[in-house]
């Protein structure tokens, strides 16, 4: 499989060459990538179309053969009268994100916790400690702020700490939403106990529980600094709750340190004999405690590329085996809907341009408002204050306008010049959260690697003959068939 | 079957629209229940006492159309059902192969009594505007449109239409904000030209339609795209999901719609008919096409038990209340709260080729 760029991506007085010639020639410029023997040519509505050989050449001088004409046809890198390149034009604005409401919200009622992994990476405080929760003040701004709503569909994610230490809290904000708005909330819990507070929660049917399961049990304890009766204490309320509500309302996700990943097969099945089927590989990002404790694990970024990619071969060759379970990956699947549909926007850390307050935001128990988790962490754990306002005051502010100048892919000549660019995203904090700065070379980031190895993965995968393959990726995109309907020129 | 046209007396002057209601009230545009009679419910409106064919049970919260000329009640807009359409004009400039409702040559205007049935509407429903081609009469269309939406902006229209006559102008008109509320849901057929012209029975049909969508796509029109399933459109479906998904994609649902043995289609059931059970595949692959990039397909009309399981959550109930028809052998089925069942008029033979899920 091919990894590098292609460098010769078209420029500027290319693609003005190119509108010379309309009979045959791209409306906007292709960029080209080399995945294994063959060439990806991708245009900004995010059309794509793999062939033996680089067609720009040939496209621009009106040389291409019918049958390829027909391919890029098909392909919708050549478009076809007025309604094709309306269309095309609308694509490519779809390609990027044009924010809404402000319809999802990740609150944090309180920082204090009852573990004390050591990976966390919220800065928690201790269980008993004071002043670590929503005063007053700030809870009756949140919901204000919730009964203020103006989205019709709203995601409310409970944050901490561990939120269900606050499960008044937590009732007096999903209380507040008017009755007109069609509201879901997920309580982010690490299920170490389950009050009946909180379980009285969990049994209202809009609300969803995610939690950690970071794989079999010695290595979920190992990470948690937990004996095996602690561990065994969360399982226990997991799998009651499984059988209580069915793998539907509820999801995982391991944290992995990326030195010493579990066995793939072991982390599946921790997951796959719940009945869970969606994992989402999270490595341990280096904040709060982490960055303190875990600070060679800027080098270990090219293994865990490694790993994650045999995770999901290592899922494909299950699912191919036993069709009675579809597992998948949360992340590598998002990548492949952002491939296939312009507007898969939102996942908020995967877009394009990303600006911050607008539809999502959070707020901190000490009312702070952040642009992400990751933002909140970072100022939790001293590193950088990335707060853009407060539940008071709002967040329309120059701090704010600040951070949302740079978050963009636009302008930036690694991702100007990169055929996944309407596949991809901006994520300014984890470059700050890992250098310290926004300013160096795209392709020399964590965040730029690790998408162009996924993305061509993900091409790779799309093309490849073997039915096992195709099967996994048909369920993953959620279509009824065994193969893509996606075509290549060869 | 629900009969939507009923005989009826009344003394009017002129046809008038009213709305039935239990009890007195003051307001004119209503008509209360006076006493059931032999025919079947007597009612009393600004427009005099007017007897109709039907129990007063029935009738409640209907909006009908009184013609004393014809001695008929048309019920415009059922209370209880999901499933009002209001024919417009019977004219149309295709003829489509399948056509459900072939045209007629003459056009009686009714749209200002249409208007008043739209206003007396209840709360929230979408309404359905057909034909014919509605957009032959542009201007009265545009016009009830806009001011039914201007009193009511809780209502919603779906008008079906060929999407034959869509102007620049028309363009800027369908900016306004009051087209929120109203879904165009107009066929294709095919990706190529003479595939679909052939089958909508007009030359030059698809190019025009094509203008039309452009026009419509600067207005940022909403858009329901229907195809009917045949045997001649079934085997180019692929090619017109790919078609769609290049050219179309911002449309809000594709209908793939089976086909109805009424009208044109029924002289030539055998030639058009197509049995899903066996030729499924054509339609799955575009499906797929249609899903993967984020096109959201509907099928229509279509038994369950007709899709393969991995289609069937694509597959709505979408056969009207007043039309629809199950066979004894649908009795014992789960399913079947779900399932489009049948048109009344399908092949008697074709009902019984079904199976429990």
């Amino acid at each position: 499989m091919g990894k590098s760029a292609d460098a010769s991506c078209m420029t500027a007085s290319a693609s003005a060459h190119a509108m010379a010639a309309p009979a045959q020639s791209p409306s906007v410029p292709w960029i080209t990538r080399r995945i294994g023997r063959h060439v990806l040519h991708v245009d900004a509505a995010g059309r794509f179309l793999l062939s033996d050989h680089d067609l720009r050449n040939r496209a621009e001088r009106g040389h291409l053969t019918l049958y390829e004409h027909e391919r890029l046809t098909e392909s919708g890198l050549l478009v076809e009268g007025e309604l094709g390149r309306l269309s095309q034009r609308l694509a490519a604005q779809q390609r990027r994100f044009h924010p809404g409401e402000l319809d999802y919200l990740i609150l944090v009622p309180t920082l204090r916790c009852n573990l004390a992994c050591s990976y966390c990476q919220v800065s928690r405080a201790a269980e008993g400690a004071s002043g670590y929760d929503w005063s007053d003040e700030t809870r009756d701004a949140v919901i204000d702020l919730v009964r203020r709503t103006r989205a019709r569909h709203l995601k409310i994610e409970f944050q901490g700490g561990e939120p269900t230490l606050r499960c008044d809290l937590i009732e007096a904000v999903i209380d507040a939403v008017p009755p007109h708005v069609e509201a879901t909330f997920v309580i982010c819990t690490n299920l170490q106990q389950v009050p009946p507070e909180a379980a009285a929660l969990f049994d209202r049917e809009n609300v969803s529980i995610s939690t950690s399961l970071d794989g079999p049990r010695e290595h979920h304890a190992r990470q948690r600094g937990q004996d095996d009766a602690a561990s065994e204490a969360f399982e226990s309320n997991l799998d009651r709750l499984l059988t209580r509500y069915g793998p539907g309302k509820i999801s995982a996700l391991p944290t992995l340190d990326p030195r010493s990943p579990p066995d793939p097969d072991e982390l599946i099945d921790a997951y796959a004999r719940r009945g869970l089927t969606a994992i989402y590989l999270r490595p341990i990002n280096y904040q709060g405690f982490a960055r303190r404790q875990h600070a060679d694990c800027r080098t270990t970024d090219a293994r865990w590329l490694e790993y994650h990619e045999a995770f999901i071969r290592r899922l494909i060759e299950r699912n191919w085996k036993d069709r009675s379970i579809c597992l998948e990956e949360s992340y590598f699947s998002l990548l492949l809907r952002r491939i296939f549909r312009p507007g898969e926007d939102r996942h908020v850390d995967l877009r394009n341009p990303n600006p911050f307050g607008t539809d999502f935001i959070v707020i901190d128990h000490d009312g702070l408002a952040y642009p992400t988790d990751e933002a909140r962490m970072l100022a939790r754990s001293g590193i950088i204050d990335l707060s853009i306002g407060n539940i008071r005051q709002g967040w329309n502010t120059p701090a704010r306008d600040a951070l949302n100048a740079a978050s963009t892919c636009d302008g930036d000549p690694d991702c100007e010049a990169c055929t996944y660019k309407p596949f991809c995203g901006r994520d300014i904090v984890d470059d700050i959260s890992r250098y310290g700065t926004i300013d160096i070379p795209r392709h020399e980031t964590e965040f730029c690697r690790r998408h162009l190895h996924l993305f061509d993965l993900a091409f790779e995968l799309i093309h490849s003959p073997d039915p096992a393959i195709q099967y996994s990726l048909c369920r993953w995109l959620g279509l009824g068939g065994d193969r893509l309907p996606a075509e290549r020129l060869s | 079957m629900i009969a939507l046209a009923l005989r009826a007396a009344s003394d009017a002057p002129a046809p008038f629209v009213t709305r039935l209601t239990r009890k007195p009230d003051s307001d004119p545009a209503l008509s209360h229940f006076l006493a059931a009679t032999q025919a079947g419910s007597l009612w009393s409106g600004a427009q005099g006492l007017f007897e109709v064919a039907s129990a007063a049970e029935d009738l409640i919260g209907d909006v009908v159309l009184v013609d004393p000329f014809e001695g008929r009640a048309d019920r415009l807009i059922r209370s209880a059902s999901r499933h009002n359409t209001l024919v417009v004009t019977e004219q149309c400039d295709q003829l489509c192969a399948m056509c459900s409702q072939p045209p007629k040559k003459t056009h009686v205007d009714r749209f200002d009594l249409l208007e008043t049935a739209c206003l007396l509407a209840d709360q929230g429903i979408t309404i359905g505007i057909s034909g014919g081609e509605p957009t032959l009469h542009r201007a009265r269309l545009f016009a009830m449109l806009e001011s039914v939406l201007e009193a009511r902006p809780d209502l919603t229209f779906h008008v079906l239409s060929n999407a034959q006559h869509f102007t620049a102008d028309d363009a800027l008109r369908l900016r306004s904000p009051c087209y929120r509320n109203v879904v165009w849901g107009i066929p294709v057929y095919a990706a190529d030209a003479a595939s679909h012209d052939a089958i909508v029975g007009k030359a030059g049909a698809f190019e025009r339609l094509m203008v039309s969508f452009t026009h419509l796509l600067r207005a940022g029109a909403r858009i329901e795209l229907r195809t009917v399933l045949s045997s001649s459109t079934a085997e180019r479906l692929d090619t017109l999901a790919s078609f769609i998904a290049r050219n179309l994609a911002h449309i809000e649902q594709w209908s793939v719609m089976g086909l109805e043995n009424i009208g044109f289609a029924r002289s030539r059931w055998s030639e058009l008919h197509l049995d899903l059970r066996r030729d499924f595949d054509a339609v799955s692959k575009a499906l797929d096409r249609a899903i993967l990039h984020g096109i959201r397909p509907r099928l229509f009309n279509i038994p369950l038990c007709h899709v393969p399981e991995a289609y069937r959550s694509y597959a709505v109930a979408s056969i009207s209340d007043w039309k629809q028809r199950f066979s004894d052998k649908c009795a014992p089925c789960a399913a079947r709260p779900d399932c489009s069942g049948f048109f009344e008029w399908h092949p008697p033979e074709l009902v019984e080729e079904v199976f429990p899920l």
